[in-house]
């Protein structure tokens, strides 16, 4: 009984998007392999599902060393009991270091539970990892207008999630080799919170304040029909779309959907400008987001101040653009 | 039906921005920002209301900080809870979601029997999402978070919706079951008057350490094993980086950026 | 030892009302402000939030909280919407009456309604002849059997379309000297509402005239002794009138300094916030005091009333300090502004407008000073 033996290992508990790997569980694998490097520890990737085709081969290329592989009809969608049961089970047994989850729904509702049961630290929406002196693990998170560093120092494995964007995707290795762990399901688990269906829908208005992602637009549209090329924008991104006062007083929009200081307030991941100037009243509208990214046609404009990603481009002639590419991409 | 509502008191949101950390000591300088009811915390005790309206019951308040938080209590039995208990003790002090969750669950446990009990799914000032879930793990109950509907025909069994990544997911969940709940769920009643003089007659306990039968290192900051280490700034401005080539060129090039951070697809 | 806190319970009430008026009253305002009409919703509103019932005994139905809640109440209101704060007191103001000089029987057949909103009310003094000089009214009775027959009109009446219940002033038609105070009911032959006035403030609160002809009142409705009519309408006026005046000032001098603060923050100019500049926090601190004020002497003359000494006395000072106060801040809060302060857009263009209709309402400041010396010098 390896009982007091460390393993050491970094953990990431992937996910499942359709029978590809989340986005999110890539970059933490990428993350975790940075982390395991410095720490001369392995990295070791729980898949659970039924239906996952290359998953954990593309986990491994991804730089995971073992995926513990979960196979079974029972583990075909989430359910917090099932899964809470089998990785604190493989945790108890394996004692890893560290263990990452995504900030997904799913992420948020398991990942305290298994802490929970683990006895350990948990820290939410990280948007850096990074290791200190000691190898203990700096979570970061912004909080009162600053950036505050969490630890977890006694309690093993240091528990951390982090939304996607926040880690790179890396790049796939087919060289890389690893392995494959078939974990044994255990025979009845109790499930006391069963799931009778989970539902995909097309969203038809998100609004704003949930909205994971937010196209706003500005006067620079220049017309109705600019603002309906936005629209179909929005549409293909599956995102919600916000206004300036501008474009209200047009009446291309309602006042419903102004973002800003006397409109709403709102916190998506991503954030598109197109056609506005990044005014203050308008800005100020917009919290924490992981990516702002902005269009418009003057590389001066005061917006370009305030993303990560621009492109100087006329709104009218490069949003159709966007939707084209967009559309061969899916 | 016994209901557990877990209520934060929170710095008013409306205020929240007035808080500053110390640079030097590293300490909350809250001002004197008032304390309000989590707003999540409203579609909670809302949520207990309505099913004591329709299946009868008891509806008690947890609350677990400092005595000026004894007023957020107060007011959530002016909208019609029965009876308020304030978990305040100095040991309390300091502790993360981890040791709050470990309080606020020997505090139900010290309530006695209970069928249900119910949680905003996040804090306006922690934001963590995860009491809720660790209350429902220490005391061993199932938990459903971020629902939006109860259907509680069936005895036993209840049928929550919740949303879920592109849709929504329904759950049968075995009582007795922690919920934590999304603004959806319902529109929180305001206070009213006469709410407010019912109030007068309803009790608010304080239990302390000692009434709550704990290992003082099992809570607060002792009891936490998560610990806050160095505070920085943030950087608010950002470095743009201009895609370029073609108009064409830069639209796929705004797809991959969209598809490597998850945005779409 | 005197202390100025609030109790948690007042601060309680407090925290209720402001959600009631920015959940519930807010959304009013435009079409207020547009149509000049008092909307159903609103009154639906205010009646299911029991803000009627505040000043009515619990016997009857009301929550029988005292004029300190009620002052709390109309200044968290009026920080939201004057109008609706002016016919809120304006309510109470025609039940007051009824709840010190009415019969059990009376008490019986009004409060309930009063109290849930199922009656509304009002009193009429005013008339063309006489606001300020309430004995200068025409308006008469005289008496026919145990009827009473009630000629006259009166101007300037708030709530006068949608009140069911007023309380009226009369003179006796044979000696002028003798008044009766009368419940008239909506609906009574020889009784109507006629012209509605449209007012450059308070819009959305009703005001218009009323027309006695041959109107027959049954004994039943005289309230109060016959010939003491005068004591019945003046004491309700000076305590209760005067303190929801107070009320709407209190609330609109707290919204002139809000909007004040949050333009002064945003507003850039020369480089930075103007709130930084001299001039602009002059008149800041001008607001802040004149506030700061305000209250006190609002909240002390609620208490005194509370404590069952009238108060009338010191609402008169407290009247005549916050509406005069309100215009001024009104003013202040409109140059802060610059030139958006004339855009109606901003709410500080309403907020002038409706301090304007502050001084005439429940006595001008000229007779508040008259009172005030008439108490000094006596």
């Amino acid at each position: 009984m390896e009982k007091n033996m460390r393993s050491g290992a970094v953990w990431v508990v992937a996910e499942l998007r359709g029978v590809q790997p989340h986005a999110v569980s890539l970059q933490l694998v990428g993350k975790a392999r940075s982390l395991a490097d410095q720490l001369g520890a392995k990295v070791e990737v729980i898949l659970l599902g039924e239906d996952f085709a290359e998953s954990a081969e593309i986990l491994i290329a991804s730089g995971a060393d073992t995926v513990y592989v979960g196979r079974s009809k029972e583990l075909a969608v989430y359910q917090s009991d099932i899964y809470a049961e089998i990785i604190v089970g493989l945790a108890q047994q394996k004692r890893p270091e560290i263990l990452l989850l995504g900030s997904t729904f799913m992420g948020r509702e398991l990942a305290p539970i298994v802490a929970a049961r683990l006895q350990t630290g948990l820290t939410a929406h990280c948007i850096d990892l990074v290791l200190d002196e000691s190898q203990i693990l700096d979570q970061k998170i912004p909080a009162y207008g600053g950036l505050i560093s969490i630890r977890c120092p006694e309690k093993k494995p240091q528990m951390a999630t982090v939304a996607g964007g926040v880690f790179p995707t890396p790049e796939l290795d087919a060289s890389r080799s690893g392995n494959q762990v078939q974990i044994e399901i255990p025979e009845k688990i109790h499930n006391r919170a069963r799931v009778i269906e989970m539902v995909k829908e097309k969203n038809e208005e998100q609004s704003l304040e949930d909205a994971q992602f937010i196209v706003a637009g500005g006067i620079g549209n220049g017309s109705l029909d600019g603002w309906k090329n936005l629209q179909e924008l929005a549409h293909s991104l599956n995102a919600a779309l916000g206004c300036t006062r501008p474009v209200v007083d047009e009446g291309w929009a309602d006042l419903e959907t102004m973002i800003g200081q006397s409109g709403k307030m709102v916190s998506p991941q991503f954030y598109l400008g197109v056609g506005l100037s990044g005014e203050l009243q308008h800005m100020v509208g917009v919290k924490g987001a992981q990516i702002m990214m902005a269009v418009n046609n003057d590389r001066k404009s005061p917006v370009f101040e305030q993303v990560d990603y621009g492109v100087v481009e006329d709104c009218n002639t490069f949003i159709p653009l966007l939707i084209e590419k967009l559309n061969e991409a899916k | 039906m016994k209901i557990v509502v877990c209520v934060k008191a929170v710095p008013d949101p409306k205020e929240a921005d007035k808080i500053k950390i110390d640079p030097e000591t590293k300490t909350l300088m809250r001002g004197d920002v008032p304390f309000a009811t989590n707003p999540l915390d409203k579609h909670a005790v809302e949520a207990a209301l309505q099913l004591k309206r329709t299946l009868g019951g008891f509806v008690t308040i947890l609350s677990m900080g400092p005595p000026a938080a004894a007023n957020v209590v107060k007011e959530c039995l002016a909208l019609g809870a029965d009876r308020g208990i304030l978990l305040s003790d100095r040991a309390f002090a300091g502790a993360d979601a981890f040791a709050t969750a470990y309080t606020l669950a020997k505090g139900i446990e010290k309530i006695g029997r209970f069928d249900l009990v119910l949680c905003g799914m996040a804090s306006s000032d922690g934001a963590t999402e995860w009491v809720g879930p660790q209350i429902a793990t220490f005391l061993n109950i199932p938990v459903v978070t971020m629902v939006n509907e109860i259907h509680h025909e069936s005895g036993d069994e209840w049928q929550v919706k919740t949303a879920w990544e592109d849709g929504y997911r329904r759950v049968a969940v075995q009582l007795p079951a922690l919920l934590t709940v999304a603004r959806e769920l319902n529109e929180p009643k305001n206070l009213s008057f006469s709410g407010i003089i019912k109030a007068r007659k309803k009790e608010i306990t304080a239990w302390s350490l000692a009434e709550l039968d704990v290992a003082p290192d099992s809570v607060g900051f002792e009891g936490s094993p998560t610990v806050v280490g160095d505070f920085g700034t943030l950087q608010t401005a950002r470095n743009v980086e201009f895609l370029e080539g073609t108009a064409e060129e830069k639209a796929k090039l705004l797809v991959d950026i969209l598809t490597e951070s998850g945005a779409i697809g | 030892m005197i202390d100025f806190t609030f109790t948690e319970e007042q601060e309680m009430f407090r925290k209720a009302a402001r959600e009631f008026a920015e959940t519930e009253v807010a959304k009013y305002v435009p079409e207020m402000e547009e149509t000049s009409k008092v909307p159903e919703g609103l009154l639906k509103a205010l009646g299911e939030a029991e803000m009627l019932a505040i000043t009515i005994p619990e016997l009857y139905g009301g929550l029988e909280l005292g004029y300190t809640a009620r002052l709390i109440a109309l200044e968290e209101i009026a920080r939201v919407s004057v109008a609706t704060a002016m016919m809120l007191q304006v309510f109470a103001l025609g039940i007051e009456p009824i709840v010190k000089f009415g019969t059990d029987e009376q008490k019986q057949k009004y409060l309930p309604g009063l109290a849930s909103g199922k009656l509304l009310a009002t009193a009429a003094v005013t008339e063309a002849t006489g606001g300020s000089d309430p004995s200068g009214i025409r308006t008469s009775y005289r008496k026919e059997g145990d009827d009473y027959i009630v000629n006259g009109r009166k101007c300037f009446i708030t709530n006068a379309h949608i009140a069911s219940t007023l309380t009226i002033l009369a003179k006796n038609e044979e000696n002028p000297k003798e008044f009766c105070a009368f419940i008239v009911e909506q609906g009574m032959q020889g009784f109507k509402a006629t012209h509605e006035e449209h007012k450059v403030g308070f819009r959305g609160c009703n005001t218009g005239e009323l027309a006695f002809e041959n109107l027959r009142i049954p004994k039943e409705n005289l309230l109060g002794q016959e010939g003491k009519g005068m004591r019945v309408t003046m004491s309700a006026i000076g305590d209760v009138g005067r303190g929801g005046m107070v009320g709407c000032a209190l609330g609109l001098q707290t919204a002139c300094l809000e909007a004040s603060i949050k333009f002064a923050n945003e507003r850039i100019l020369y480089g930075k916030p103007i709130a930084k500049l001299p001039a602009i926090q002059d008149k800041i601190a001008e607001m802040k005091i004149d506030l700061e004020a305000g209250r006190l002497l609002g909240y002390r003359a609620a208490s005194l009333q509370d404590s069952g000494t009238g108060a009338s006395n010191e609402f008169a000072v407290a009247k005549y300090f916050t509406t005069e106060a309100a215009m001024k801040a009104a003013k202040i809060a409109v140059d802060v502004h610059g030139g958006y302060g004339c855009m109606e857009e901003y709410a500080v263009t309403r907020y002038y407008r409706d301090a304007a209709v502050l001084g005439p309402s429940a006595g001008t400041s000229a007779i508040m000073k008259v009172i005030v010396a008439r108490w000094t010098l006596a």
